[in-house]
């Protein structure tokens, strides 16, 4: 293969759009203001960014399946309001309490799961009716106050999960960590796997797939599970790292990381799915968020900016996929 | 003769009030290939649902083999050896040549628990298999197949069926909305599963290319088989449309019995 050629693919790539944004990001914020390439800046920034993070890596298998969930924000705030209220009422211990919120995340995606492959409602109304009763419910049981994190300082979970350590000035956490190795593991198993290959039939032509002897649906549920998991994961890791767990927190998230996922690359109808292009959107999404501030462009007009990339990058995606189409 | 593949008694399915199969009698025997045809709603797409477990039957009994089988999943069919290639929906447009071929029976290299699949022993297989359906075009293993032709798509449906070693292929209406060549070219397939072993039924609404391929013609009318042993060879296309339209039965058809 000579090298235009290889050229030429790796342009055609989804992950090409966002690469080259991002780097057009990095490169006009970094020479607006240079603390924006601070290590100061970039700790900051990757806390809060990861967090996201997990949700959207979750979030690009379910809606390569054809799926997509809006209760992941609500999930957000509701896990580790049920974690920090059993523990902090002398209920469990940390620990228990930790995997209580995590297997109550999962109950709610097998809920989801079973609305949209059961009973053929679309993803759509049934996540969007169980963001309302997860909101509901965290805001009923803290009556809107947030819970206390603080009480568990040293325990080795927090440790675990957002302990802090230093590269030089850049302040990072433990929940780096976690990013990674999510999106090196699903990663993998889109592309590498069995399972990926199913992942991407069911989005792609549930039919055909079903007519393969592919268990559609409980790929689906599977992966609404894993949505709300790593939802309610994030959500621990942020209420330890900030010292609180507010009911009302994750609320709008649910959008922003689908848009870091479509940004990326990874079809809003199902069928394709990219882990490194979502990656790329994630810092996309934050560098930008990130940057105007530090530029001086007021915060409210952030959602200017975000639509335009959406807009741009759903355009970019479109032409690519007509080419793909075509097989050129 | 050849010996039955496949025996569909007494068959009966119901959609709430909706009477869709009659008591179908139907047979498929080895090496054959079966031309289904009927007007909208005659019943051949249940028929076929049933048969190829999308959707399970009221009452009545399947046979593969003389072997009682309950088909009541599409992995029931599947291990029964019957593959069903729907129209336009037989393979998954993202999804490359290779990927398709394997799609629910991906090859995995060890060690299993990584479930990671054989991507280079699905590509070599899919270039052979391409190769054996007639596509002489150097076509990759590795495009997505929604670049591929309608014929060329219907070829590597074919091709993966003959590869799994499906004893009966079942065709929904493989040459819609093909061109001459390709249509062409699909009907060789066909013939080349059956001369390569496998059985098939295939169902189209233009009778010039079921008279083109088929052994026989079973015809259904208002969720019944009215006629089942129409040879291609000694009947002409005009009274087989009679049959379909209810303007003649008797001339060509008996009831399956």
């Amino acid at each position: 293969m000579n090298q235009g050629s290889l050229l030429q693919r790796l342009i055609a790539r989804p992950e090409a759009g966002p690469f080259v944004l991002l780097l057009v990001e990095i490169i006009v914020f970094g020479s607006l203001n240079p603390d924006f390439l601070s290590p100061e800046n970039i700790g900051n920034t990757l806390a809060f960014t990861v967090e996201l993070g997990l949700i959207a890596l979750a979030m690009t298998l379910l809606m390569t399946s054809g799926e997509f969930d809006l209760s992941v924000g609500s999930v957000f705030g509701f896990a580790p309001v049920l974690m920090w209220t059993l523990f902090n009422g002398g209920i469990v211990p940390l620990n228990v309490a930790f995997v209580a919120a995590l297997a109550m995340a999962a109950v709610i995606g097998l809920v989801n799961g079973w609305f949209v492959t059961r009973l053929k409602i679309t993803s759509f109304l049934v996540t969007l009716g169980m963001l309302l009763v997860v909101r509901g419910t965290a805001l009923f049981i803290t009556q809107g106050f947030p819970q206390r994190t603080w009480s568990a300082g040293g325990h080795a979970l927090t440790s675990i999960l957002v302990g802090e350590f230093r590269v030089g000035r850049m302040r990072l956490y433990m929940s780096l960590f976690w990013f990674i190795a999510a999106a090196l593991a699903l990663g993998y198993v889109l592309t590498g796997t069995k399972v990926g290959n199913w992942i991407q039939a069911s989005g792609g032509n549930a039919g055909a797939a079903r007519a393969r002897g592919v268990n559609v649906d409980r790929t689906k549920v599977s992966l609404f599970v894993l949505s709300a998991v790593m939802s309610a994961f994030a959500g621990i890791i942020s209420s330890i790292r900030t010292s609180a767990a507010n009911p009302n927190s994750g609320t709008g998230y649910e959008l922003e990381v689908i848009a870091m996922v479509v940004i990326g690359g990874t079809a809003l109808t199902g069928g394709r799915g990219t882990v490194i292009g979502t990656v790329l959107g994630i810092f996309i999404l934050r560098a930008m968020r990130n940057g105007i501030i530090l530029v001086g462009v007021p915060g409210l007009a952030y959602n200017i900016f975000i639509g335009a990339i959406i807009l741009g990058m759903m355009a970019l995606h479109a032409s690519l996929e007509r080419r793909h189409h075509a097989g050129t | 003769m050849a010996g039955e593949l496949i025996r569909m008694e007494h068959i009966h399915k119901f959609y709430g009030r909706v009477h869709a199969l009659d008591d179908v009698n139907f047979v498929v025997r080895e090496r054959e290939i079966v031309g289904l045809l009927g007007d909208n709603g005659a019943g051949k797409s249940t028929l076929i649902k049933v048969l190829s477990g999308a959707v399970p039957i009221s009452s009545g009994a399947i046979y593969v083999h003389g072997r009682k089988v309950d088909i009541r999943r599409t992995s029931d069919a599947i291990a029964q050896g019957i593959e069903t290639i729907y129209q336009d929906s037989a393979l998954v447009p993202q999804l490359s040549i290779a990927r398709n071929l394997f799609l629910g029976r991906e090859p995995l290299r060890a060690p299993h628990f990584l479930n990671r699949m054989d991507q280079a022993a699905m590509d070599e297989v899919a270039r052979r298999l391409l190769r054996q359906v007639g596509i002489t075009k150097d076509i990759p293993p590795s495009i997505p197949v929604s670049a591929l032709s309608g014929g060329e798509r219907q070829a590597v449906a074919i091709a993966r069926a003959m590869y799994f070693d499906s004893e009966l292929i079942i065709l929904d209406e493989p040459t819609n909305n093909l061109g001459v060549a390709e249509t062409q070219g699909v009907l060789r397939f066909v013939r080349a599963a059956r001369d390569s072993g496998h059985s098939c039924i295939f169902i189209a609404h233009n009778i010039h290319h079921v008279f083109q391929v088929v052994d026989r013609i079973v015809v259904m009318r208002h969720g019944k088989i009215v006629a089942d042993d129409i040879d291609p060879r000694h009947t002409t296309i005009e009274a087989v449309e009679q049959v379909i339209t209810g303007m003649s039965d008797a001339e060509l058809g008996t009831a399956a019995p």
